[in-house]
């Protein structure tokens, strides 16, 4: 299959909610949905997806993503008297399609996230009351996103109200639920439309990131192994690489001062984009190359391996990392980012749960995209809209905090907790996966729990 | 850098089929291989010169001919040893690039480069995706390139206590398809000259 320019392309604003554009090509080429478990109650979590399979490959149990994912991020269109009233109707549509669609893979997910400038503009006396504070860094767990040392300065930092991520098998259900969020509703401003799809290599066919590459004509396309899960050729979905259910809920790990307990329940989620130069991974990185930065320099692995163990026992340390770089002159990101992405103790949470040393914190969501860098843009000129497909990733991972999620992409590039680091250059070959992937856009958001997703903290008194 | 050598600047027409006639030897390229006349000499110069086999090649990607010494030929390097580096090229802003590179190396160990990112000795070719066999040769193809090949999918074979390679870059106006045909048609089309010849 090859895609037309037309396909590619989103359509203009007033009807980029209910395009599909390329995507619709993942259903064609998914075939059938992957069967999944059937939905329990709603968890009080909005960022739990529950219902999700699980495979085994190369002996490793790996999560099976959804297929399709949306994000859109808006700016509210309501005024500060309005928002107890913009509330109910926007909990009213989420709870309708609660009850249209399990909250499942096989039904839809929704995780309704909110930026600093809602809070900070919107409800400031109550935010100030009620925000959750980061211990650990003695700072606001939500704070405004910042670019890192590999990023370009043209990153854009941006100040998006809110941001709904949208999770399913079946893109129509992602439609209707975009429609209904965002074009029936009236209370949300539309500033981004992401689009992207993950997985569907699992059972041994052509995977769904290599065969849309390759019918978008993407760079490097033809080089992407037959079955890898993204682009670049790994598994990031193994069970024992992301965090267990709850691990970054705020008052999980003891990092966060919850305050009056109002967001008992929610995380923190980052959200980024980024470009990926698949010809330079594929064309000047060979596979032992590629596993030496994106695990660690002479890990054994076999050639053509997909699915690298992660698990607690496998956690590199600091000075394993120092000395990959003093010898190879690389580091494995993988390495890199588990020193801050990992327990370094053994913690009970505050339900009791233990959770062990080594055991991942962060929830990655993130997928694969053939947006360049949007599906639609409010601001195409601002944002570097393009009409040429490119490969990337939607970013979107949970963490405890905003702090943690820095201090996890900090280490990713050589710079460790506690500020000791690793001489690279920004985007230095050494750096490995970092040196061929370019940031577009970031912004850190806060997640509330599901009872308060809703314009949180608009229904209290000013 | 993706570029090695850019010493000739052209129209842009030259990247069309209807414009030139450097690709004019590809017309005999489905039959039996041979080296263009207008082609043998400077390969036979370059055989003499080493003291060794080289291959001619009988059909080049357009707007490239394989005329060593004509407007296409970039570098020219041989060495005491036997080895050399003959390269094809053509290059322009906004239109692309054509790169063809001919190595021989004279031993039938893996060329060794250096690696990126420390002083080790690196294989030049990584990364095997598959054999062709033509005319006696039995290349494997190389889809990572190092040094001179960075960017190109080279082939690589031995004869006669030699190691040999043709690559090119993976650059528009051509895709990744197109050079993989483009090379894989270079190889086909390959002539052995002698150093007698």
């Amino acid at each position: 299959v090859k895609l037309t320019r037309k396909q590619v392309l989103a359509g203009a604003a007033a009807g980029a909610l209910g395009a599909t554009g390329a995507y619709e090509l993942v259903d064609r080429l998914a075939g059938s949905s992957p069967p999944r478990a059937a939905a329990g109650p709603l968890p009080p979590e909005q960022h739990v997806l529950d219902g999700v399979r699980t495979v085994t490959d190369n002996g490793v149990e790996v999560v099976v993503p959804p297929l399709h994912h949306e994000v859109v991020t808006a700016r509210l269109r309501v005024d500060r008297a309005d928002l107890a009233d913009a509330g109910r109707a926007l909990e009213a549509a989420l709870a309708d399609l609660e009850r249209r669609f399990p909250p499942t893979p096989a039904g839809l997910g929704v995780a309704v996230a909110w930026g600093l400038p809602y809070f900070e503009r919107f409800v400031p006396a109550a935010w100030r009351a009620h925000a959750p504070l980061d211990l650990r860094a003695q700072k606001d767990a939500l704070l405004v996103a910042r670019r890192f040392t590999s990023d370009p300065d043209s990153t854009v930092l941006e100040e998006n109200d809110v941001a709904v991520l949208l999770r399913s098998d079946h893109l129509d259900h992602i439609t209707e639920a975009a429609k209904s969020l965002f074009d029936e509703l009236d209370l949300f401003e539309v500033r981004s439309i992401r689009k992207g799809f993950a997985g569907g290599g699992f059972e041994g066919g052509r995977s769904l990131p290599k065969q849309m590459a390759l019918a978008a004509g993407v760079p490097g396309a033809e080089l992407i192994p037959d079955t890898a899960e993204l682009f670049l050729g790994f598994t990031s979905t193994q069970s024992q690489g992301l965090g267990p259910r709850k691990i970054v809920n705020f008052e999980a790990l003891g990092y966060v001062d919850l305050r009056s307990g109002y967001f008992r329940e929610g995380t923190h989620m980052h959200l980024s984009h980024l470009n990926e130069e698949l010809d330079t991974w594929y064309q000047l990185f060979d596979f032992r190359q590629r596993v030496d930065t994106v695990f660690r320099p002479g890990l054994e692995v076999a050639e053509g391996t997909q699915t690298v163990r992660q698990a607690p026992a496998d956690v590199a340390t600091r000075s394993q990392v120092a000395h990959g770089f003093r010898s190879d002159g690389t580091i494995g990101h993988s390495a890199a980012i588990q020193i801050a992405s990992r327990l370094q103790s053994d913690h009970v949470a505050d339900d009791g749960k233990v959770y062990r040393k080594g055991t991942a914190v962060p929830h990655r969501a993130d997928f694969n995209t053939l947006d360049n860098p949007f599906f639609w843009s409010a601001e195409p000129q601002r944002d570097g809209m393009s009409d040429q497909p490119s490969a990337g990733v939607h970013f979107v991972v949970f963490n405890p905090t905003s702090d943690d999620f820095e201090r996890v992409r900090n280490a990713m590039d050589g710079v460790f907790p506690g500020g000791a680091r690793i001489d690279l250059r920004p985007r230095d070959r050494g750096q490995g996966i970092n040196s061929v992937l370019q940031t577009t856009h970031r912004q850190n958001f806060l997640v509330p729990p599901r009872r308060n997703r809703a314009f949180p903290l608009a229904e209290l008194p000013a | 850098v993706k570029v090695v050598a850019a010493p000739v600047v052209a129209s842009v027409c030259l990247l069309l089929a209807a414009c030139g006639n450097s690709a004019q030897p590809a017309a005999h390229a489905s039959a039996a291989a041979a080296c263009p006349a207008a082609w043998q000499p400077g390969w036979e110069k370059l055989a003499r010169g080493i003291g060794a086999p080289v291959y001619c090649p009988g059909w080049m990607p357009n707007p490239l001919d394989g005329r060593i010494g004509g407007e296409w030929n970039g570098l020219r390097l041989v060495d005491r040893h036997g080895g050399f580096l003959v390269s094809f090229i053509y290059q322009e802003t906004g239109s692309g690039e054509v790169h063809v590179n001919f190595h021989r190396w004279p031993t039938t160990g893996m060329p060794l480069c250096r690696a990126e990112t420390s002083q080790q000795k690196i294989p030049c070719y990584s990364e095997p995706a598959g054999h062709v066999r033509a005319n006696g040769i039995d290349a494997t193809l190389y889809t990572v390139s190092r040094d001179a090949d960075q960017w190109h999918l080279s082939y690589l074979w031995r004869h006669g206590g030699a190691t040999y390679v043709v690559s090119e870059h993976v650059a528009p106006p051509y895709t990744f398809k197109q050079v993989k045909r483009n090379v894989t048609r270079i190889l086909r089309s390959l002539v052995l000259v002698r150093p007698s010849s």
